[in-house]
């Protein structure tokens, strides 16, 4: 019952978020690419970013394999961030399941950017990077992890942003914070030890380490990273929809 | 889910027990953060608006339960409750049923998308599949009625068609408990005729019904059974009639309050007074009710200082004030019945009264012998009971002619 609302739900966020003009699409594409092409200019000519294990050509590819899936998940947590409460008309009228409001959110970004990054992986071989297509399925069990790691984050803050609108304000730059905390720009071994051991408790970086691992390298040495983080997830998902349930009854009262 | 007709009776569709709820104050930043930390330890919010107050309810399935009361009494607040969209303070609220809640027909509506996009949207908020939907669109556009401005985006939608079709799917979605807030007063005359004839049809099937509305004449029509709220409270809850009656003689004697209050200086003193004034039937303090169509008898005993039989007029108004029917003995060439040098005595009667259901109030004054000047004015109160659904207040002798 509740899944005919869910499909409706992403298909408006599709279209609305996405496909509301004929460019929509090409766009969901080109402005990725434009802001890699910004990275790569900045990172290789001007600061001549170096990846230590590999050849100076390889940055680019190197920098595309995660950005995407961090694009995907920093825009589907800020973009649902305020669903709930830009939906204050819905919610005040309608009995349904409110946290298909924020799902509904964190889908269609990733559906969208699961797209745009299948291209992006295709011009890569195109262009000469070679490409591990059989490090996909490995590469699509760790996305779903990354969507379901959004998706809870997603229904925290939408729900906290109900109660606290300068979450509004605060969400957009430490995103931008923990995207340079991440190992996105740069190989974790260029970190100094410190800062190493610390971006280490990041779980991004467990994502695009394993992400680059599957598509760009063919090593796959298991750690114990690999159960840890998508356990983790798994209960913080739990416990991020516990946590909106139990909010979602008083969401009226604050908007 | 199984449908109305396997559910046993005993078991209520809806059960509100002690429902209580309290808004609490979120206007400053600091209030919103005060309310939000109460909300996670589990407590009530220290001050806020208590907005319902300690309401329990059943609902069973087939019955009809209108909720009238002033606006800002709660309704809509405990509509909210009774659907799920918000939790109460206090007190638990269940149901089990599908239920489709209109709490406003437009809600769900995106002004961007299409009548048709919003059609599917609507329906998978009633719980439709999208099979169902695309089965029933045709009786859904026909209910509807819009035409070609289906494949419009709503934003370019009149208020009552925005209306109709948001109706529309709600008749197709099958509900066993529909909900209602208010919603039939946006669309014209017709369309509030095809609602109403859709909305007996449901209830006839065995359907259940719960509707706020202000109008009397709906509540009547749709509902058996009503519930009063006031400031938060329920104040009657009972057969419709009982229940809107006693809710329409506390609006009239209000306004009747206020209209005293500026009548005030406006006192008649005079010479003949008017001793007693009562009913020459029924108990002495208790309110007066009779049935539709009963006789009413009222005493007058007048006193007369200069030993000339005085008038006596009687006028039956209701509650609000509004005169009905007036008539002095002095018109009829009646004169009271002396008793002794200065008291005389008069009783009126009507045989059959045919005053509508609802609360008036009769006048005894006295006047001089000449019938010119009002001297002296007494009220009673009395309360006519019945079933009617005819309008007005007075019934007129008529019959319906449908030959040729």
């Amino acid at each position: 019952m509740s899944s005919g609302i869910f499909t409706q739900l992403v298909l408006r966020a599709i279209r609305s978020d996405y496909l509301n003009n004929l460019s929509g699409f090409a766009w969901l594409i080109l402005q990725p690419l434009m802001l890699l092409a910004v990275y790569a200019f900045v990172f290789t000519s001007i600061f001549k970013a170096r990846i230590p294990e590999l050849e100076p050509s390889a940055f680019v590819p190197f920098l595309a394999v995660a950005f995407w899936p961090w694009t995907a998940f920093s825009e589907s947590v800020l973009r649902a961030s305020n669903v709930v409460t830009a939906n204050a008309a819905l919610i005040g009228k309608v009995a349904f399941p409110t946290e298909l409001l924020p799902l509904s959110v964190v889908t269609a970004t990733f559906l969208m950017h699961t797209a745009g990054y299948l291209a992006v992986l295709i011009v890569l071989q195109l262009t000469g990077t070679e490409i591990h297509w059989f490090g996909l399925l490995p590469a699509a069990i760790i996305l779903v992890f990354l969507y379901l790691f959004a998706a809870a984050l997603a229904l925290i803050f939408s729900a906290l942003h109900v109660f606290v609108r300068d979450l509004g304000q605060m969400l957009p730059p430490l995103m931008t914070f923990w995207f340079f905390m991440s190992p996105i720009l740069y190989s974790p071994s260029l970190l100094p030890d410190g800062l190493a051991s610390l971006v280490r408790w990041n779980p991004i970086a467990w994502f695009v380490g394993r992400l680059r691992d599957a598509l760009m390298f063919d090593g796959f040495s298991p750690a114990w990273s690999d159960l840890i983080v998508p356990a983790a997830v798994l209960l913080l998902g739990l416990l991020a929809l516990g946590f909106f349930r139990r909010m979602s009854g008083h969401f009226e009262d604050f908007l | 889910m199984s449908g109305p007709a396997l559910r046993p009776l005993e078991e209520p569709l809806v059960v509100l027990e002690g429902v209580s709820k309290i808004y609490p104050r979120v206007n400053r930043p600091g209030e919103r953060l005060r309310a939000f930390v109460a909300l996670l330890a589990g407590r009530e919010p220290r001050d806020g608006a208590l907005v319902l107050d300690d309401i329990s309810l059943e609902v069973r399935a087939g019955e009809s339960l209108g909720i009238i009361g002033e606006n800002g009494a709660g309704k809509s607040t405990l509509l909210k409750i009774l659907t799920g969209v918000i939790s109460p303070s206090r007190g638990q609220a269940r149901s089990n049923a599908r239920m489709a809640a209109l709490l406003e027909l437009g809600a769900g509506f995106q002004p961007e998308f299409s009548g048709l996009d919003n059609v599917r949207m609507k329906g998978a908020l009633l719980g439709m599949s999208p099979r169902e939907i695309d089965d029933n669109l045709d009786q859904i556009l026909e209910f509807a009625s819009i035409g070609e401005y289906i494949y419009e985006p709503v934003k370019h939608y009149s208020s009552g068609m925005v209306v109709r079709l948001g109706f529309a799917v709600v008749t197709a979605s099958n509900p066993q408990l529909l909900i209602t807030d208010e919603v039939l007063a946006v669309g014209d005359e017709s369309f509030q005729k095809k609602c109403v004839r859709w909305l007996e049809r449901f209830l006839a099937d065995g359907n259940t019904l719960l509707m706020v509305s202000h109008s009397m004449y709906l509540v009547q029509k749709l509902c058996r059974k009503a519930l009063w709220i006031h400031q938060g409270k329920a104040r009657e809850y009972g057969e419709v009639f009982d229940v809107t009656q006693s809710y329409l003689a506390w609006h009239e004697s209000r306004n009747a309050f206020e209209r005293n209050q500026r009548n005030q200086e406006t006192g008649d003193s005079g010479l003949y007074r008017l001793e007693s004034f009562r009913f020459s039937e029924g108990v002495e303090g208790r309110e007066h009710a009779i049935r539709q169509g009963e006789p009413l008898q009222v005493e007058l005993k007048l006193y007369s200082p200069d030993g000339r039989a005085p008038a006596g007029l009687v006028g039956i108004v209701r509650a609000d004030g509004t005169p009905i029917y007036g008539v002095a003995s002095e018109v009829e060439g009646v004169v009271p019945r002396r008793v002794d040098d200065s008291h005389f005595a008069l009783s009126i009667r009507f045989e059959s009264l045919p005053l509508l259901p609802g609360n008036y109030a009769i006048h005894g004054h006295a006047m001089d012998p000449e019938g010119m000047r009002l001297c002296d004015t007494a009220e009673l109160r009395f309360r006519v009971r019945g079933e009617s659904r005819e309008l007005g207040f007075v019934r007129l002798e008529h019959r319906w002619i449908t030959e040729d």
